[in-house]
């Protein structure tokens, strides 16, 4: 949140280095979250307080590594939490309740059990941390090696195959030099000749990262960036439980929190380093308001990359293409955005499990956490400590929306339209669907095995199998192509409806669109419609109807309607 | 290697309209279904008729899903002569634009159209003889000059005479009636008059039949300058003021002459800037919009980006699509026009003047901005018959040059110019943005724009009024003794039978609601809301906070250089204009009254339904805005059954008006540019790249990467 003093229109960037020659007229902070907020100080005796303000605000910044949101409750959208604990009765029961949060062992098997994904089991391996700081206690594994380079399940597809995601071998491998392996993503389509789903699923991931790869030189040895954009991009397309609201929440503690993205340097909420940093720019998407530059001074942090944000982005278009698939709005992503600068958030404020089990950051930023310590003994009653489960710590997640959010504002993050979502993908339905693999655990050379690396998928030769050719692509490629043509396979219907559940956006130029109420939030104009009554109101308001119907005609057959997948579920 | 199918055995037949004669036929082409490298199509035969350009195969037979969106009309594979825009062959592989007389003749006709289809015949295995009579008729009857007479319009007017009397809502401004009519719609009445001065077309053959002009102006005045100079009414705002539009002098070398139109132009200003007339503000559109030719270069190159071969050239303009889209200037071209529009609301809305719009004929960009001013302010023109009546009144009647525009006769290039098609992106742009306030849906729109190129309605086939009358009634005279009776565009039912023509109603336009009854429904629906809006202007805008306030502040100041620089790219507009606009926008919308757009850069986008509907990659299947579409349809239909429910528990009537909404049921499975798409074979290939995927063709690389990594097979589990 650089702050801006500017007097006779020559605008001055304030940093608690850089000390303040004149009195300034107005001071202008650039929020992070894109809003813009302008004081202005009278002429009238104010002067003294504006320069003493305008140091304050320079040097507390400083002090505090982040400041959060300087400007709370300016649309309300961000507005402090009124009264914390004020209404979580049962209401919440879609928001954070039923969010997994993959900090104990009985959530990752739920997942589990939930994705039927049999050959799997949850590893608790790393449960002292010894074998990898930056990882999650507990994930599923198949077959490990060591540390970074083990492969955890991110997915399984009902059709059988799964997704998996690993870390470079080469982990200590100088950051950018070109042999860094990248070994995301494993795409093991172990059925997908038979199952379109299995490998389309991954089709798209790819475009969607190539920009990516094409403009970030950001290297993956540690499978905490790039891979958990990836990972839950492609669960976003092929799992319509990912597109509710509890089961977006739980992706993103699945792959984001509990996989350990080091949210506080890629957010740059840590910025307490050299002091001869000039310029503060707050992470920048597309949208030039200020150029994206992470200098930092003379030591190398962890670079400062809005990766968190391109997912959100990435989320937001699926959203728009598809706005009938899922369960929260694009309402929902702009508090989860704004979310994640406020520092009173578990969620964010670690780079991963260790760190918030033990309540501490990473040691070298440790200072920049009292204020928050302070923050906490100021109101020691923080509620729902014991909600994470970790007792060191006693920050509430983000998905306790209500701290933050009032009811009426909550209720626009749910799309009624995608609730229908909330049913599950089939297989949780119907556990055994024809496709699923009977047999425990197929073994590796059941399929094959997909590796993405460089934005580019490619057969895996996996050690165990290098005494067998990798498998032949021109099996593999030619599908893809032949693949329009079942569409007009005759007695086929024209319009295939692929795997249900399966979402294929379209990245071509003309449907990427820009998130003007993320990006634009300064411009009144780009806000319109952002207050106009949501759909869950509407929703609301027909339940309401019907039982008002059901009221006054008792035995009537009005009842059917009710199910309809437009009744908000009570 | 093509994979030969069966060619087709059975003779097919075109199916002719009244009037249409087969010209030339080809047998064995194939037509490539996509072309993108796959060479699947199928073979049939190709037509040329007086009408249309007509692929025939035996495939609609047994074709059992049918479309539900069919133009009765104009086919699937069917070309009208008009709807050519470009014919290009393929000799060896190099492609040659296709004019005139032909030496050689191509393996392979590519044609583009103007709504954007591309079709792609191969002739390898058609007779030489046919090869050359198909080709050569193609380019000769779709691509040469023409003559006004030779237009199947008329071919078909008097093999099929319009004998539906049916009395459309449309006004047509053909009589007296209507413009008086209109007058006494806007309350214009009492400050203008229409006049007869035109009879005969004794003033202009250019200015129509009747029209509307100040009461003060005198029947001389008209007479002397052929109608130039005159202040012609389009249309008078609630309070009072009044749009007009005069078609300038040109600039003359004489000086005494120019002295004179000098001297005449003031008096009329002079008489009409007096009470009871409001001030007068002049523009001139020449001046202060893009030239015809501009807008002409930019939509030239606007449509090339979808013009596409296959979806190998798609892939490859797809990496440098936003600047390729940024180097057009269409859509600035777009959002200059709407801005200008916006400005003269702000003169007749808030400054209570006049507004009189100066161009060189008055037929071309000041009908644009006339008619948007009216779609903006008057909500009857937001609904389908009132648009109707607006276009033609402003176009058909007005005299918009759509022969010479659209280049139908092919006589000469410079004057072609899509001015029409620019005020229907405009329009579009203000449908997207707010959707219920119109009563027509946008594939209403596109459709509208298809119909400029369907020669069986008068409407888009004549340069004026008196154009048409002299054609009318001139020849046939000989032949028989009544004169032709011309189809209009606005009989939908020509086109498209009831089921198709409900995809042209919008089921979520917000209805004016009936005052009287009724009043605790609509207050319960929030989107039906009323939400009264002050048109007369507040001083200032003091109900707004602190931050509100500031940031507006701050952007126009500080970030002026940043964000200000997408608002306003090009002049900065008067200060007076943007308070209108601001103040307009940060108040609740009235979808029954003035309807200002938003022409901040990113909201002005792509026509995708128009543009995009021939191009599978760019389509979504299960998404876009007709998935909310149909959830919203679904609420609705909800609402509506309980609303049943509930009156038959008070009265037992019956309402019958329930499934006026058309059913869009499986959602899942409609395109996002429905109903187009449905026309189109659909493949379900996922949006990528193919080149990705050729990058692993490289296997021994494969093989080699086998040593990069380590055996590590020793579980430590």
């Amino acid at each position: 949140t650089p702050a801006t003093a500017s007097s006779f229109t020559k605008p001055k960037v304030l940093t608690a280095g850089s000390t303040l020659k004149f009195i300034p007229e107005e001071l202008a902070v650039f929020c992070r979250d894109f809003r813009l907020l302008r004081f202005h100080f009278h002429e009238n005796g104010l002067a003294p307080q504006a320069f003493r303000v305008a140091n304050a605000i320079a040097q507390a910044r400083e002090a505090a590594a982040w400041l959060g949101d300087a400007g709370e409750g300016h649309d309300g959208w961000s507005c402090p939490a009124e009264a914390p604990l004020e209404d979580e009765d049962e209401e919440e029961e879609e928001g954070s309740a039923a969010t997994l949060l993959f900090e104990s062992l009985r959530d990752w098997e739920k997942e589990l059990k939930r994705l039927g994904a049999v050959g799997w089991r949850v590893s608790a391996v790393n449960e002292r941390f010894d074998m990898a700081p930056s990882g999650n206690r507990r994930r599923p594994r198949g077959r490990s090696w060591r540390g970074a380079a083990a492969r955890r399940l991110c997915w399984h597809h009902p059709g059988g195959g799964d997704l998996l995601r690993a870390a470079g071998f080469h982990a200590a491998s100088e950051p950018g030099s070109e042999d860094v392996r990248r070994c995301s993503v494993l795409l093991q389509g172990s059925t997908r000749r038979e199952e379109p789903g299995g490998y389309v699923s991954g089709g798209p991931v790819t475009h969607w990262g190539h920009p990516l790869n094409a403009s970030s030189p950001l290297p993956e040895p540690s499978d905490r960036d790039l891979n958990c954009l990836l990972a839950s991009l492609v669960q976003l397309l092929g799992d319509p439980h990912t597109r509710t609201l509890p089961g977006f929440q739980s992706l993103v503690q699945r792959e984001w929190v509990a996989a350990g993205h080091p949210f506080p340097h890629r957010l740059g909420l840590l910025r307490r380093d050299s002091p001869r940093e000039e310029v503060r720019t707050p992470p920048v998407p597309p949208l030039p308001r200020l150029r994206p530059r992470w200098v930092t001074g003379t030591r190398v942090l962890p670079p400062q990359a809005p990766v968190f944000l391109l997912f959100l982005d990435c989320t937001w278009q699926l959203v728009r293409q598809f706005p009938a698939a899922f369960g929260f709005t694009e309402a929902y992503l702009l508090a989860l955005h704004d979310s994640s600068f406020a520092p009173y958030f578990s969620t964010f404020l670690f780079s991963c499990q260790r760190q918030q089990g033990r309540g501490s950051p990473h040691r070298p930023c440790s200072q920049t956490y009292t204020p928050v310590n302070g923050w906490q003994d100021a109101q020691p009653a923080v509620p729902r400590a014991g909600r994470t489960g970790s007792p060191a710590c006693r920050l509430p997640t983000v998905w306790d929306w209500g701290l933050r959010y009032s009811r009426h504002q909550r209720a626009r993050f749910r799309n009624p339209a995608g609730a229908a979502g909330t049913v599950g993908p089939p297989d949780t339905a119907d556990p055994q669907i024809p496709s699923r693999p009977t047999d425990a655990w197929p073994g590796p050379g059941a399929g094959n095995v997909f590796v993405l690396t460089k934005g580019t998928l490619s057969p895996q030769p996996f050690p165990w199998r290098s005494s067998r050719p990798p498998p032949r692509l021109s099996r593999w490629a030619p599908s893809l192509e032949s693949l329009g043509e079942r569409g007009d396979s005759p007695g086929g219907n024209r319009s295939p409806a692929p795997t249900p559940g399966l979402l294929l956006p379209c990245a071509a130029g003309p449907s990427v669109r820009l998130w003007r109420r993320c990006y634009l939030r300064g411009l009144p104009e780009a806000q319109r419609g952002r207050f106009a009554p949501s759909p869950a109101s509407l929703a609301e308001e027909l339940t309401l109807l019907q039982d008002r119907l059901s009221a006054w005609q008792p035995a009537g057959p009005c009842t059917e309607a009710a199910g309809s997948p437009l009744a908000p579920s009570r | 290697e093509i994979h030969i199918k069966e060619p087709i055995e059975k003779e097919v037949y075109p199916r002719l309209l009244p009037g249409e004669l087969l010209l030339c036929e080809a047998s064995t082409v194939y037509k490539y279904i996509q072309e993108d490298g796959s060479n699947r199509g199928t073979y049939g035969k190709l037509v040329c008729t007086n009408f249309k350009i007509a692929f025939l195969d035996d495939n609609s037979a047994s074709d059992d899903n049918e479309p539900q969106f069919e133009n009765k009309i104009v086919g699937e594979n069917d070309i009208t002569l008009q709807c050519v825009d470009q014919i290009y062959g393929v000799y060896d592989e190099k492609k040659k634009l296709l004019t005139g007389q032909l030496r050689k003749y191509p393996e392979k006709l590519i044609i583009y159209c103007k709504d954007l289809r591309v079709f792609h015949f191969c002739l390898r295995y058609t007779k030489e003889e046919e090869v050359k009579r198909i080709v050569s008729g193609i380019v000769h009857h779709s691509q040469t000059p023409k003559l006004l007479k030779r237009l199947f319009l008329f071919s078909y007017a008097s093999a099929a005479p319009n004998n539906t009397d049916g009395r459309n809502q449309t006004v047509m401004f053909e009589t007296l009636e209507d413009w008086r009519g209109e007058l006494e719609r806007t309350k214009g009445n009492a400050k203008y008059k229409a006049v007869t001065t035109n009879e005969g077309y004794r003033v202009s053959e250019k200015l129509p039949l009747y029209f509307v002009v100040p009461i003060c102006v005198s029947e001389e005045s008209i007479l002397k300058y052929e109608g130039r100079g005159i202040p012609i009414w389009c249309w008078s705002c609630h309070n009072g003021a009044a749009l007009l539009k005069m078609s300038a002098f040109p600039k003359e070398q004489d000086d005494s002459s120019s002295q004179m139109q000098k001297a005449f132009l003031d008096g009329i200003y002079k008489t009409i800037s007096k009470p009871p007339y409001e001030l007068l503000k002049t523009d001139d559109l020449s001046s202060s919009l893009p030239s015809l030719q501009d807008i002409q270069t930019a939509y030239t190159k606007f449509k090339q980006l979808f013009l596409i071969d296959n979806s190998t050239d798609f892939w490859a303009t797809d990496v440098k699509w936003f600047s390729l889209l940024e180097s057009t200037n269409w859509l600035e071209i777009i959002r200059r026009v709407l801005k200008k529009a916006i400005e003269v609301v702000e003169c007749l809305e808030r400054q209570h003047t006049n507004v009189l719009l100066i161009e060189e004929s008055a037929t071309d960009l000041c009908c644009v901005i006339s008619s948007l001013v009216q779609v903006m302010m008057d909500s009857y023109s937001r609904t389908k018959s009132g648009f109707q009546s607006l276009i033609q009144k402003e176009w058909v009647i007005g005299g918009h040059g759509f022969l010479d525009r659209c280049n139908h006769l092919h006589r000469s290039d410079k004057e072609e110019a899509p001015v029409f098609l620019l005020l229907l992106n405009c329009v579009w742009q203000l449908v997207q943005q707010y959707p219920p306030a119109f009563e027509f849906t946008e594939t209403y729109l596109t459709v509208l724009s298809d119909s400029l190129y369907v020669p069986i309605f008068s409407t888009f086939f004549f340069n004026s009024q008196h154009q048409k009358d002299a054609n009318m009634s001139g020849e046939s005279l000989n032949t028989q003794s009544s004169p032709f009776r011309f189809l209009t565009v606005w009989d939908w039912s020509v086109q498209f039978d009831p089921k198709a023509q409900a995809f042209l109603n919008n089921p979520l336009y917000a209805d004016k609601p009936k005052p009287d009854k009724s009043h605790r429904k609509t207050a319960r629906f929030k989107h039906q809301r009323q939400l009264s809006l002050p048109l007369t202007q507040t001083k200032s805008s003091t109900k707004r906070g602190f931050f509100r306030e500031e940031t507006d502040h701050l952007i126009k100041n500080i970030l002026g250089k940043r964000i200000g620089k997408f608002i306003n790219s090009s002049d900065e507009p008067p200060n007076s204009f943007r308070e209108f606009y601001d103040s307009w926008h940060s108040k609740p919308v009235d979808y029954h009254g003035l309807l200002l757009p938003c022409i901040d850069g990113p909201e002005i986008k792509v026509w995708a339904q128009r543009y995009l509907r021939w191009i599978p990659e760019a389509q979504l299947h299960g998404g876009g805005t007709i998935a909310t579409a149909t959830n919203i349809l679904d609420l609705m239909e909800e609402v509506q059954s309980l609303q049943v429910k509930m009156d038959e528990e008070h009265s037992q009537a019956i309402s019958g008006d329930l499934h006026s909404v058309p059913v869009l049921r499986n959602s899942a499975r409609l395109s996002s540019l429905f109903p187009f798409a449905l026309l189109q074979r659909q493949s379900i290939k996922p949006a990528l790249p193919t080149s990705t995927w050729k990058d692993l063709e490289d296997e021994d690389d494969l093989v080699n990467r086998d040593d990069e990594f380590v055996d590590l097979s020793g579980d430590i589990l």
